[in-house]
């Protein structure tokens, strides 16, 4: 893939974390490359390293080796300002169990990521009401999160990540605290919204249901990419992609 | 801003009961100082307006050669010319009244034992005038005008000491302006407990002719001011202070605050009593507060995180925390304010009494004096307490790693 046209790359990385007098690898000399608009999966087993990769393309995290670039900006040059400025501009983030602000209704808590940007009430308001529009949560949109099911509390979730119109949207095991119905209409939800409004989405699972929906899977095992369902060669970890949306 | 200070206003009653706790102990701190404040401002007011009433006056007038040296004769740096004084004084606005005086020292006998005594001699109705009348314990006040008589109150110390009681009569000697040594028989018409016990036992009281009979001197130590209220002491000195210019003696001013030296103490002490009072409260409203806040962050840490990964800066979440603490502060304050006027009104009508102080002899009331000040300063007190408390949660906060904030159970 040619990395100029690419929305992520992962250039060699690698994650290690010490743990007493050792270094647990989390992630080994992994790279990657995602195109805009692309719905892809990382699947793998507990500890396989989804959750890390995941928090390094969402620069919540850093590299011990390697370069990870969003949008062809290598991460590792900003300062924590810039790098806070990137997260608010260019990326969502659902997780696992939500994380919505407890205080919050849904309409406040989908309106949050906006409030941070500074922009005004009026386009405030237009924005968090197709946000919800499109999670098909209007209707609840004045309910606090303790009111609603897990469900609708994911696709609140959701509303929140694309409410400020992100270029990458990085949910990590978003189906995980839900039934099979609700993870079935998050992920197609999800499908929807890559579709309609071109948005990459990148997530972690090891569920099964989901990646049956999923064009693009990128398998970890132990921090390696073991598999790319759109590449064309494994060698040493590296993925040397080619793939085609 | 608004969503801000509205997320910050619901994470307060986030936990309701933590936050009632908070509130209770702030709220607890304010109204205690509220309540030592005011009734320990109710005893400096009663002080105060006792010390004025008891005969210090709110204002006295000296010559100005009254306080450069000691008198060689009796009266010899005494006011001559004090019926012009008064009478310009008198004329000033919020002035009720101007009172001369002869303070003297003498011995007192009642024909088998002798004792010293600290003399004044008043004019009793420019006293009574100025509503500065003596605290009897038995009989009455000195007469305007007596037959003849000569008229006396004694303190009830000088009473018991010397065996004598209303009716009775006693011998007055001291030493009159030309150095000689003068008598008069006194009878006495009252006994004065003034609740100091040092008074009490060397007071006596005459009348101003009197006195200058038996001191052979018409002229007066001083001449006492009696305002309409105490607050109007500064502006009436600015007023008389011009009018005596220009006199055959030079004349001086003394504010009742400048002769209290007994008041000043005492509230020298109330005063640092109260400030230790309020560093301890201060103290204890800070430890808990940060203990409740670093409590919170810590159940709010993956919320935190969440904040932190949607581009939220670190100042902010400062500034969340910050908010939250102050507004507990403001709550608190607000609870401490009503909790306090409430248990002052129930304390102020329940006519509770405290045993004498020491000094005193009569026990006081126990009152709670309602002070805006107080109110003020301790509110502000405790939200500048809960604002420096909020400071370290806050910098933990925005200090939290993300991916580990997230990871938090």
């Amino acid at each position: 893939m040619n990395p100029i046209n690419s929305l992520v790359q992962i250039e060699d990385v690698t994650r290690k974390f010490p743990l007493d007098h050792n270094a647990v690898t989390a992630l080994d000399r992994v790279s990657l490359c995602v195109r805009p608009g692309e719905f892809l999966a990382i699947a793998g087993p507990s500890g396989s390293g989804k959750s890390t990769l995941l928090n390094l393309i969402g620069c919540i995290d850093k590299p011990t080796f390697g370069r990870v670039l969003i949008d062809g900006i290598d991460t590792a040059s900003l300062g924590p300002a810039r790098t806070t400025q990137l997260r608010r501009e260019k990326i969502g983030f659902v997780f696992q169990t939500f994380n919505l602000i407890p205080v919050f209704t849904a309409r406040e808590n989908v309106e949050y990521p906006l409030l941070v940007q500074g922009l005004g009430s009026a386009e405030r308001r237009k924005r968090v009401d197709a946000a919800l529009e499109s999670v098909g949560l209007s209707a609840r949109a004045n309910h606090r999160p303790d009111l609603l099911s897990g469900g609708e509390r994911q696709r609140v979730a959701v509303a929140r990540a694309i409410v400020h119109r992100p270029a990458l949207v990085l949910a990590d095991e978003p189906t995980a605290n839900l039934d099979t119905n609700n993870a079935t209409q998050l992920i197609d939800l999800m499908r929807d919204l890559n579709r309609s409004l071109g948005l990459t989405f990148i997530f972690s699972t090891h569920d099964q249901r989901l990646l049956e929906h999923t064009p693009r899977i990128v398998r970890l095992t132990d921090g390696q990419v073991v598999s790319d369902s759109c590449s064309q060669e494994i060698s040493h970890g590296q993925v040397f992609a080619s793939c085609v949306s | 801003m608004g969503k801000f200070l509205l997320l910050a206003f619901r994470n307060v009653f986030r936990n309701r009961r933590r936050t009632v706790m908070t509130l209770m102990m702030v709220g607890g701190g304010v109204a205690g100082l509220l309540m030592v404040g005011g009734f320990f401002a109710f005893m400096m007011r009663g002080l105060r307006e006792s010390t004025i009433r008891n005969g210090l006056g709110h204002i006295q007038i000296f010559t100005a050669e009254h306080f450069r040296r000691d008198e060689v004769h009796v009266l010899d740096t005494g006011i001559s010319n004090w019926r012009q004084v008064a009478a310009s004084v008198q004329s000033t606005e919020h002035v009720r009244g101007v009172a001369p005086r002869i303070e003297f020292y003498g011995m007192l006998s009642n024909g088998v034992k002798s004792s010293v005594f600290m003399g004044s001699a008043v004019d009793p109705q420019a006293e009574r005038d100025m509503g500065f009348s003596p605290r009897l314990s038995s009989g009455r006040d000195l007469a305007s005008n007596s037959n003849g008589e000569v008229e006396a109150l004694i303190g009830s110390g000088v009473a018991r000491s010397m065996s004598v009681k209303v009716g009775d009569g006693l011998t007055i000697l001291a030493v009159t302006a030309d150095g000689a040594l003068n008598g008069i028989d006194v009878q006495i018409v009252g006994i004065v407990n003034s609740g100091f016990k040092d008074l009490d036992d060397r007071y006596l009281r005459i009348s101003l002719p009197s006195a200058q009979r038996l001191l052979q001197s018409d002229r007066v130590t001083n001449l006492v001011v009696g305002l309409d209220s105490t607050e109007n002491t500064d502006r009436v000195v600015t007023v008389v202070g011009p009018h005596l210019q220009g006199l055959s003696q030079r004349m001086e001013l003394r504010k009742w605050i400048d002769l209290a030296a007994y008041y000043k103490q005492v509230r020298t002490l109330f005063s640092g009593i109260f400030l230790f009072l309020g560093i301890i409260v201060f103290f204890m409203v800070l430890m808990a507060s940060v203990n409740t806040l670093l409590m919170a962050m810590m159940e709010r840490t993956r919320e935190i995180g969440t904040m932190l990964a949607m581009g939220t800066p670190r100042l902010w979440i400062v500034a969340l925390f910050m908010v939250e603490a102050t507004l507990i502060g403001v709550l608190g304050a607000a609870v401490g304010v009503a909790a306090g006027n409430l248990l002052g009104v129930l304390l102020n009508a329940s006519g509770l009494h405290i045993p004498p102080p020491p000094g005193t002899t009569v026990d006081m009331s126990f009152r709670v004096l309602y002070m805006p000040s107080l109110m003020i300063g301790s509110a502000v007190m405790v939200i500048v307490s809960l604002a420096l408390a909020s400071i370290l949660p806050a910098l933990r906060a925005s200090r939290l790693q993300i991916v580990e904030a997230l990871a938090h159970v």
